[in-house]
C-alpha cells in the first residue's frame, strides 16, 4: 500500500493551504502542484482498489477513537469506485485547465486552483466517511467552494447565479442540521453503521421525518427537481472545466451521500418508490426544459440533470441489477458530459452569448473538436457502438426484470426527446453553413489529450464494456451488502 | 471468420474516411478494397449454418449465424452494396463530404450484414441503431433541410428503435434469453398481455424502416434528400431490413396467436393502403427523385401485403419482390443520379428528350421501369401475378382490387418518369449533355439486365426463397413450391405465358427497327420554342414543357385525397409537444425566491404525504 484513505482528504486539503505560499516563491507550482497531488490520489486510489478487491474493506479510524465514538473512513468497492472516479474528473479537469487564465493575471488562476482542491477534499471527503457530522462538514466545504466557482467570472450574472445557488445550499444545510439532530436525539450516535444497526428503534414518524429532512438537503445538492433551480445558472456562468467539475465530481458525491442514507442507513421500505418519483419527474422536467434552450451550456446542464434523474430511478429499482445500471450511468455520465463540457466549450468559446446557433458550420473549422463532441452526443443518448448504450441497455433490463413498463416507456419516450436535442445541435455543426464570422478557438494542446482520452475511454466502453463492469458489479454488491458494511465499521480496532 | 469481415469493414471505415483526407484517390481505392472484399469474403466464405461466431458483452450472448432467410436478404444487401460502391465512386466525384460519404455508406452495409446474421436480439439491436444513425449521416449529407427532413427522420427511426428496445427487454425478463430462437419457440410462454404486447412493438419498430402507413412520412424526404449513390441502397437493401424484421414477427410470432389472423389483416390492409396512396401521391411528384421515393414506399407496401398474407405463395411472391425491387428500384435511382450528375438537376419540367444523349442510361430505366410497372417478361409481372393469385386463392378480393388499382396507377408516374426524362423536345440547353461514366452506367444496367434474367427464369431464386421459408416453418415442399401458382411450368422454371409474350415482343421489335429505318431521315428534332407549329411567339422565359401540369385533371381528381397528409397530423403533435416544452420550461423562472418556495412546498408535500410514502 502506498497511503491510506485518510491522504484523499488530507492531501489535497494541504495542497490548497499550500498553494498560495508556493506561489509566492514560484508561479508556476500554483499549476503545477494540484497535478501532482491529483496525480499521487490516482495511483493511491488505483492501488487501494486492488487491496480492496483481495483483502476487503479498508476502515481507518481517525484520532485513536474506535466507531462509534471516533470518526472513520471507510474505503470499500463502493466508495472506492466513487472516489477513483472523482480522482480521475479531478485530473483531467486539471489538465484541460492547465493554462487557465494563464494570459491574465496571477491572482484568478491561485484561486481557481485552491478552489478546485477543496472541491476535491470535499467531494472525496463526502464519499469516504463514515459519520454523518463529518458528512455534513464535507457537504459544506464542497459547497462554498461551488459556490466561488460559479462566480469565479465576477459578473453580475455570475453573482446572481452563484448567490441562487448560495440561497438554496444554506437551505438545505439548515434542513440537513435538522435531519441531524432528529437522529442524534434519538439514537445518541452519528456513526453511519452504528445508525444503521439501531435505526429501527427510532420513533417512525420522526425517522419518516428525518429522512425527508435528508432528501431534500441533499436533493438540492444533487440537482433534484424541484430543488435544481440554481443548477442551470450555475453552469452556464461557471467557467467551462467548472462545468464539468460539478457534473463529474459534485453531483456524483452528493448522490452517493442520499444513496447511502437510502440504502444503508434508513429502512424505509418506501425510499425506494420515492426516489422512482423523483427521479421520473427531474428527468422528464430536465429534458423537457432542455430541448428549449438556446444556449448550449444550459442545454448541457439540463441534460446533466436528467441524467441524474434516471440515475435515481435506477437506485430506486432497488435491486442489484437496478444499483449495477445506476453505477454504470453514473460512470458514462462522469466521462461523456465532461467530454461534452470541454469540446462544447471550445465550440463557442469566441461567442459572446454562448447560443447554439453560433456554432453553426464549425465542422469545417474545428473538425477534432466537432468529431468529439458529436461522439460525446451520439454516446449520452445511447446509441450503439458507444458507451452510452450498454449503460441504457442494464438499466432498461434491470426495469423489465422488476415489471415497470410504463416506465419504461416514458424514459425512452424521454430519450426521444433527449436525441432530438443532441442532434439539433450535431446538425448544426457539421451540415450548416457557417453564419457568423466567428472563428474556431484552437484547444490547447492538454486539452486536446483531454478530449482524446475521454473520446477513448467512451470508444473502449462502447466495444468492450467488460472492462469496466467487474468494477460496477463489485461496487455494486458492496453497496447491497449492508450487513456487511456495519459489521466491518463496528468491529474495526486501532491497528 | 465473420467477426473477421464485421472488423474489415469498420476498418475500412475509418481507413477510408483518413485516407480520403490525404488523397481523394486513395479515398476512393481504400473504399472500393472496404466493401468489395469483406463482401466477397461473405458471400465466399459465410454458409448458412447455426452459429458461427459468439461473443459475451455484459455477461449478455451476442451470437451470429445466418439463417437461410438471412441469407436471402444478404444476397440483395451484398449484390447492392457493391454495384452501388463502384457507381458512387463517379458520382461522388467532385461532390462535398465525400469522406463522410463513405463511411456512412461502408458503415450502413456493415450493419444490414450485422442485423441478418444476428441471432440474438442484442446484436440486432446493435446493428440496427448503427443502421439508423450511418443512414441518418447520408440523410442529411447535403445540408437541405437538415433539421426538418433529418430529425424527422431520426424521431421516427428512434421510435421504432425504441419500441423494440422495449420489447426485447420485457422478452428477455419474461423468458431470460435475448435469443431469437428462443423467442420463437418460447412464445407461449409469455404472458397473453405481453403475446399481444410484443408483436405489436415489433411491428411498430420493423414498420417504420419499411415504411408502413401511418409510419411513412420520414421516408418520401429522406429517400430523396440523400445522395442518390445511397438512395438505392436505403430504398433497395435498407429498407428491406424492416421487411425482414416483419416476417420474423409476423410469421414466427403471430402465427402463434389467436388473435393473430386479426394483427395480420391489419398489417395487411395497411400494406394496401400504403401501396395505393403512395402510387398516388408518386403521380403528382415532379422530381424524379421524389417520384421514386414515393414508389418505393408503394412497392413496400405490396411486400408488407404479401407477408402478412403469409400464405405460401404470398410470402414466395413478396420474397421475389424484395429482391426484383431491390434490383429495378436500385437501377432506377442510380439512372436518377446520373441525370443529377450530368445536367445538375432532377426536375422534369426543367430536363427533356436525353434519349439520345444518354441511351444507356435511357435502356436500363426502360427496363427497371417495365420491371415496376409489372409488365412480363420482366420480374416484376411475376411477383405481382403471384401476389394477386395469393390473395384471390386467400379471398381477400378486396384488397386485391386496391392492389390492382395500385399498380395499374403506377403506370402513370412510370410513364411520366420514363417520359419525363428521357422523350419529348431537346432543348438547346441540354445539348452538352454527355452519358455518363461506364463505372455509372454498367452497374445501372446491370442490375436492370438481372430482373430480365429473373423475370425470365424465375428458379434462379426459388430455391434461396424455399430454403428460407422451410426455416420460417412452411411446410417442406421439395422444391414444388411454386406449382401454387399458375402461372409457371411444372419445375419453375418457366414462366408459361413466355412463349406467346416473346412472340409480341419480336413483333414489336421488328415493327420498331422497320419505322426507325424508314423515318429515320424524315425525323425533325424541335425544341419547345420551335414556333413552326404555331402561331404564338414563346417568350424566352416561359416553360413550354409538357409536363407543366402534366397530370392537372388526375391531381384535381384526386386533391380531395391528398388534402389529408398523416403529415400534417404529425407536425401537429410535434408543435403540440414544443408549446408544452416550452410551457414546462416556464418552471425555472430564473428567479432565486420561486426555487426557494418550490423547496420548501417540495419538503411540505413529502412531509404531508409522509404517512403514504413510508407508512
Amino acid at each position: 500500500m502506498v497511503g491510506t484513505p485518510v491522504l484523499f482528504i488530507a492531501i489535497p486539503l494541504l495542497a490548497a493551504f499550500l498553494i498560495p505560499l508556493l506561489g509566492m516563491i514560484w508561479k508556476e507550482s500554483v499549476r503545477i502542484v494540484p497535478g501532482l497531488v491529483l496525480m499521487y490520489l490516482m495511483v493511491l486510489a488505483v492501488s487501494l482498489m486492488g487491496h480492496v478487491a483481495h483483502n476487503g474493506p479498508i476502515i481507518e479510524i481517525i484520532a485513536g477513537w474506535a466507531p462509534p465514538i471516533g470518526i472513520n473512513l471507510v474505503f470499500n468497492a463502493f466508495t472506492g469506485f466513487l472516489v477513483t472516479l472523482i480522482i480521475f474528473m479531478g485530473l483531467l479537469v486539471w489538465l484541460y485547465s492547465y493554462r487557465f487564465k494563464s494570459n491574465v493575471e496571477y491572482e484568478p488562476a491561485r484561486k481557481y486552483f485552491i478552489l478546485l482542491m477543496m472541491l476535491v477534499t470535499g467531494s472525496t471527503g463526502v464519499v469516504l466517511t463514515g459519520d454523518i457530522f463529518n458528512l455534513f462538514v464535507f457537504i459544506e466545504i464542497t459547497s462554498i467552494s461551488a459556490y466561488a466557482l460559479t462566480a469565479f467570472y465576477t459578473g453580475r450574472d455570475s453573482a446572481e447565479a452563484s448567490f441562487k445557488y448560495v440561497m438554496m445550499g444554506s437551505l438545505a444545510s439548515t434542513m440537513l442540521l435538522i435531519a441531524i439532530m432528529l437522529i442524534y436525539s434519538q439514537l445518541g450516535t452519528l456513526n453511519m453503521a452504528d445508525v444503521a444497526s439501531k435505526i429501527h428503534l427510532m420513533d417512525p414518524t420522526l425517522k419518516a421525518i428525518s429522512f425527508i429532512l435528508f432528501v431534500v438537503a441533499l436533493g438540492v445538492e444533487a440537482e433534484i427537481f424541484p430543488l435544481n433551480g440554481w443548477a442551470p445558472d450555475a453552469y452556464a456562468e461557471a467557467p467551462g472545466p467548472v462545468g464539468a467539475a460539478f457534473a463529474g465530481i459534485v453531483v456524483k458525491a452528493m448522490l452517493y451521500a442520499l444513496i447511502r442514507f437510502t440504502y444503508t442507513i434508513f429502512d424505509l421500505s418506501g425510499a425506494f418508490n420515492l426516489l422512482i418519483i423523483i427521479g421520473l419527474l427531474t428527468l422528464v422536467i430536465a429534458e423537457v426544459a432542455a430541448i428549449r434552450q438556446d444556449k448550449l451550456k444550459r442545454m448541457l446542464a439540463y441534460s446533466s440533470i436528467g441524467q441524474m434523474g434516471l440515475v435515481m430511478v435506477a437506485f430506486g429499482i432497488g435491486t442489484r441489477e437496478g444499483v449495477f445500471a445506476a453505477l454504470f450511468i453514473m460512470l458514462n455520465h462522469a466521462i461523456i458530459k465532461p467530454l461534452l463540457f470541454f469540446s462544447g466549450s471550445y465550440l463557442v468559446y469566441h461567442s459572446k452569448k454562448k447560443y447554439i446557433s453560433d456554432i453553426d458550420g464549425m465542422g469545417k473549422l474545428a473538425p477534432f473538436t466537432s468529431l468529439l463532441f458529436a461522439l460525446g452526443a451520439f454516446a449520452i443518448v445511447g446509441l450503439p457502438p458507444f458507451a452510452g448504450f450498454w449503460s441504457k441497455l442494464s438499466f432498461l433490463v434491470a426495469a423489465a426484470d422488476n415489471d415497470m413498463v410504463l416506465i419504461i416507456a416514458l424514459i425512452l419516450a424521454v430519450s426521444i426527446v433527449e436525441i432530438v436535442y443532441y442532434m439539433r445541435v450535431v446538425n448544426r455543426i457539421f451540415f450548416f453553413k457557417r453564419t457568423t464570422g466567428l472563428l474556431a478557438r484552437r484547444p490547447t494542446f492538454n486539452a486536446y489529450i483531454v478530449m482524446s482520452v475521454l473520446g477513448i475511454i467512451v470508444l473502449m466502453i462502447g466495444f468492450f464494456p467488460d472492462t469496466v463492469t467487474g468494477y460496477i458489479q463489485a461496487a455494486a454488491d458492496s453497496l447491497f451488502d449492508k450487513t456487511q458494511y456495519i459489521h466491518s465499521v463496528l468491529t474495526a480496532s486501532i491497528q | 471468420m465473420l467477426t473477421l469481415i464485421l472488423v474489415i469493414f469498420l476498418g475500412g471505415a475509418i481507413l477510408t474516411w483518413l485516407g480520403r483526407k490525404i488523397n481523394p484517390l486513395l479515398g476512393d481505392l481504400l473504399f472500393l478494397v472496404s466493401v468489395i472484399l469483406p463482401a466477397t469474403m461473405f458471400v465466399m466464405n459465410i454458409k448458412v449454418g447455426d452459429t458461427i461466431a459468439q461473443h459475451t458483452l455484459l455477461g449478455i450472448d451476442l451470437v451470429w449465424g445466418l439463417s437461410p432467410l438471412a441469407h436471402l436478404f444478404s444476397l440483395v444487401v451484398v449484390g447492392l452494396g457493391v454495384m452501388l460502391s463502384i457507381y458512387s465512386i463517379s458520382y461522388m466525384r467532385g461532390k462535398e463530404k465525400v469522406g463522410m460519404y463513405y463511411f456512412s455508406f461502408i458503415l450502413s452495409i456493415m450493419a444490414m450484414l450485422g442485423i441478418l446474421v444476428s441471432r440474438d436480439w442484442i446484436s440486432f439491436f446493435i446493428f440496427w441503431e448503427i443502421m439508423t444513425w450511418s443512414s441518418y449521416l447520408m440523410v442529411i449529407l447535403n445540408g437541405k433541410k437538415v433539421q426538418s427532413i433529418g430529425i424527422k427522420y431520426f424521431v421516427f427511426s428512434a421510435l421504432g428503435a425504441y419500441s423494440m428496445l422495449m420489447a426485447l427487454v420485457i422478452i428477455n425478463s419474461q423468458l431470460g434469453s435475448f435469443m431469437l430462437s428462443d423467442t420463437f419457440n418460447n412464445f407461449q410462454h409469455l404472458s397473453p398481455a405481453n403475446q399481444i404486447l410484443i408483436p405489436v412493438l415489433l411491428l411498430v419498430a420493423f414498420g417504420v424502416k419499411s415504411a408502413v402507413m401511418p409510419l411513412h412520412i420520414w421516408a418520401p424526404d429522406a429517400y430523396s434528400n440523400s445522395p442518390m449513390g445511397y438512395t438505392a441502397v436505403f430504398s433497395g437493401a435498407l429498407s428491406k431490413m424492416g421487411v425482414y424484421g416483419l416476417v420474423l414477427v409476423i410469421i414466427s410470432m403471430t402465427t402463434q396467436l389467436p388473435a393473430g389472423s386479426l394483427i395480420r389483416i391489419i398489417v395487411a390492409w395497411l400494406g394496401g393502403f400504403t401501396a395505393a396512396a403512395a402510387t398516388l401521391w408518386a403521380i403528382t411528384q415532379d422530381d424524379g427523385k421524389k417520384l421514386l421515393a414515393w414508389s418505393s414506399i408503394g412497392q413496400l407496401g405490396y411486400i408488407v401485403t404479401g407477408v402478412a398474407i403469409g400464405t405460401p405463395l404470398a410470402m414466395l411472391a413478396a420474397m421475389f419482390l424484395v429482391v426484383v425491387h431491390a434490383l429495378f428500384k436500385g437501377s432506377l435511382f442510380m439512372a436518377v443520379g446520373a441525370i443529377e450528375k450530368q445536367t445538375g438537376t432532377t426536375d422534369f419540367k426543367e430536363v427533356n428528350g436525353l434519349i439520345r444523349k444518354m441511351p444507356v442510361t435511357f435502356i436500363s430505366s426502360l427496363l427497371s421501369i417495365i420491371a415496376l410497372a409489372g409488365i412480363p417478361p420482366l420480374a416484376g409481372f411475376v411477383s405481382k401475378w403471384m401476389l394477386y393469385e395469393a390473395l384471390i386463392q386467400n379471398h381477400n378480393y378486396l384488397l386485391v382490387v386496391l392492389l390492382f388499382f395500385a399498380s395499374t396507377a403506377a403506370f402513370l408516374y412510370a410513364y411520366k418518369f420514363l417520359h419525363g426524362y428521357f422523350l419529348g423536345q431537346e432543348e438547346p440547353e441540354w445539348a452538352h449533355v454527355k452519358e455518363a461514366p461506364m463505372s455509372m452506367t454498367i452497374p445501372m444496367l446491370l442490375l436492370a439486365l438481372t430482373t430480365f434474367v429473373l423475370g425470365t427464369w424465375p428458379q434462379l431464386l426459388f430455391n434461396s426463397i424455399d430454403s428460407a421459408m422451410q426455416y420460417l416453418g412452411y411446410d417442406a415442399t421439395n422444391g414444388k413450391l411454386w406449382t401454387d401458382s399458375v402461372l409457371f411450368s411444372q419445375w419453375g422454371d418457366k414462366v408459361a405465358l413466355q412463349p406467346v409474350l416473346y412472340a409480341i415482343i419480336a413483333v414489336f421489335l421488328f415493327f420498331a427497327i422497320f419505322l426507325y429505318f424508314k423515318g429515320r431521315k424524315a425525323t425533325r428534332y424541335v425544341t419547345t420554342k420551335d414556333i413552326s407549329t404555331s402561331g404564338e411567339i414563346p417568350k424566352e422565359w416561359e416553360n413550354l414543357t409538357f409536363k407543366v401540369n402534366f397530370m392537372q385533371p388526375f391531381e384535381r381528381a384526386i386533391e380531395p385525397f391528398l388534402k389529408r397528409q398523416i403529415e400534417k397530423y404529425y407536425l401537429g403533435f410535434g408543435k403540440g409537444m414544443e408549446a408544452l416544452f416550452d410551457f414546462t420550461r416556464r418552471i425555472y423562472t430564473g428567479n432565486g425566491q420561486t426555487y426557494a418556495i418550490y423547496a420548501i412546498v417540495f419538503l411540505a408535500l413529502l412531509l404531508i404525504f409522509r404517512v403514504s410514502l413510508f407508512g
